[in-house]
């Protein structure tokens, strides 16, 4: 029960700091509320036992990803956006209007129990029995997922040196500079 | 109610639970807000001593002076009261939010290290840490992670040059030098198989030889220098360069948030400190005394034990906490370019090689 009015309170929270990123007109100020929301998500994850993905998700996506787009937002030095009047185009407004009754129709179909979700292999006990999060995430990752995990790596490699060579000043123009 | 039913009303085991957790909150709460006075009467008598003057000595009650501790109370109450001023332009939100958020990190930090081993109390485990995460160590780093927020929202929202210049001078320090300090973690990972802080401490055991810093004495030079690089202490406090930055992310701050600017800091200071005692140090665990050697010279009782770990837990942090106070007025100031250029191009490759011997040792003990 009251992990139920926890996953409540939570997914309240998330859906106003995800309004409030959108509608904000201060472009830093929806930075903060998107802290907000993946500290949130986080939450949800440690709520469902994941201890390790909620980690993973406050170091890599609070820390650090939001943290560039803060600089990305100062540097530029974006002001708050002036008043416009809301005007929805008619392709926006289909769309909304579309996303709206396919949630509720998924929403209708879980809550009336037409459609239930599967299990997959790993349980939260299948995964305390195997040793907890953090040992069975690893497991699976470096034998079933070898070839993808290694593979993506030498993709991120490749786009931060090709980052750099992007970057780089050329060095002739510097001398004659 | 009658006594006895209240008394058995607090024996339940969800009683107990929450009666421990409002306990190791208080004290958690206690010693870390302890801290900034003291380490601010520190850090004006220590450069005194080893400068031959005599410091501020006077400030005491009636005609005790106690060594000028009462110093601290008085700045408090000063900077208290003051008036405060909110720059012009200044975003205000973010400009009230940022000292809170330092503060609240550094303390959320503080909830996760472990002060003494599983307590048993009425017949159930009481483990002395105010969250027991079995993901602990990675926990840690994801909320200091957070601490980067503290600086670039205090430079931005005030609306100040020297103040914007400061806190992306902090921040992409701390970015920086966060990725070493996971670095140099990963090989205690990899030697004591676990993420649960309470286990490391336990694995490490009593003896000194056998504590993190023995076997991974690479792993604990990277994480010192870090410790100084995450908190923007000197020799790494260009974000405050005086004579280019006037004072750096907090030069708009007065009154109370100034006051909780050095809240934040000395409690992260602290927290880092008991990190590494805990990681490299054996946290808890008395030097030569086996903790059940504890238990058994108190006569059985384990919280008198539990008691003195909180304590040896306190005096090695408080080793590295004069170790920070000693660096900063032995280490003039590094520049900004060789502050990034040991970052990045000395400390991040010896944490990868570090890693990679670690791993290959690991793995040769194994298959031994």
């Amino acid at each position: 029960m009251s992990q139920e009015l926890m996953f409540y309170a939570t997914a309240f929270l998330i859906t106003v700091c995800s309004v409030m990123v959108v509608t904000n007109r201060n472009p830093v100020v929806s930075a903060i509320y998107l802290v907000g929301d993946l500290f949130l998500l986080a939450a949800v994850f440690a709520s469902l036992d994941a201890h390790f993905v909620a980690a993973i998700q406050v170091l890599v996506y609070a820390g650090a990803i939001v943290v560039l787009f803060m600089f990305v937002i100062m540097l530029l030095n974006l002001g708050p956006e002036g008043k416009a009047h809301l005007r929805i185009p008619a392709p926006e407004l289909a769309v909304l209007v579309l996303t709206i009754i396919g949630f509720t129709t998924i929403g209708t179909l879980l809550l009336t129990g037409q459609a239930p979700g599967v299990g997959g292999e790993w349980s939260p006990e299948a995964i305390q029995a195997n040793g907890g999060n953090t040992f069975t995430i690893a497991m699976v990752l470096f034998t079933k997922f070898t070839w993808p995990f290694e593979i993506s790596s030498i993709l991120i490699l490749l786009a931060v040196i090709a980052a750099i060579v992007i970057a780089k000043k050329d060095k002739k123009q510097v001398v004659h500079d | 109610m009658g006594l006895d039913e209240l008394l058995a009303l607090l024996k339940t085991d969800t009683a107990i639970e929450i009666i421990a957790a409002v306990i190791k909150i208080l004290v958690v709460l206690v010693v870390c807000l302890q801290v900034p006075p003291v380490m601010v009467w520190v850090e004006r008598r220590a450069p005194a001593m080893m400068q031959r003057r005599k410091g501020p000595n006077r400030v005491g009650i009636f005609q005790w002076r106690l060594y000028g501790l009462i110093q601290s109370l008085a700045d408090t109450v000063k900077l208290v009261f003051k008036q405060e001023v909110v720059p012009r332009g200044a975003n205000k939100v973010a400009y009230h939010m940022a000292p809170i958020f330092g503060v609240f990190t550094a303390l959320l930090i503080a909830c996760a290290i472990p002060f003494g081993n599983d307590l048993m109390i009425f017949g159930q485990k009481i483990g002395l840490s105010v969250v027991r995460l079995d993901v602990g160590f990675l926990f840690i780093l994801a909320i200091s992670s957070l601490a980067v927020y503290t600086v670039t929202l205090a430079g931005w929202s005030s609306n100040s040059k020297y103040a914007l210049l400061g806190s992306l001078r902090a921040s992409a320090q701390m970015i920086s030098y966060e990725i070493p300090l996971g670095m140099s973690l990963v090989p205690i990972v990899v030697i004591f198989g676990t993420l649960d802080l309470n286990q490391i401490v336990v694995s490490q055991g009593a003896f000194p030889w056998a504590w993190g810093v023995v076997r991974a004495p690479v792993s604990f030079l990277l994480f010192l220098i870090c410790m100084f690089a995450e908190t923007n202490r000197a020799p790494f406090d260009l974000a405050e360069g005086e004579s280019e930055l006037v004072a750096g992310f907090h030069t708009e701050y007065n009154s109370a948030k100034f006051a909780a600017f050095f809240l934040g800091e000395y409690v992260s200071m602290f927290v880092l400190s008991c990190l590494a005692s805990t990681i490299f140090f054996g946290g808890w665990q008395a030097p030569f005394i086996p903790y059940e050697t504890i238990v058994k010279l108190v006569g059985g009782y384990a919280w008198i034990a539990a008691l003195i770990g909180f304590t040896v837990l306190i005096l090695k942090a408080s080793f590295f906490m004069w170790v920070y106070v000693w660096v900063r007025w032995t280490l003039p100031r590094f520049r900004y370019d060789q502050l990034m250029g040991l970052g990045w191009k000395f400390m991040l490759p010896v944490g990868l090689v570090n890693l990679l011997v670690t791993a290959l040792v690991m793995a040769a003990l194994e298959f031994h």
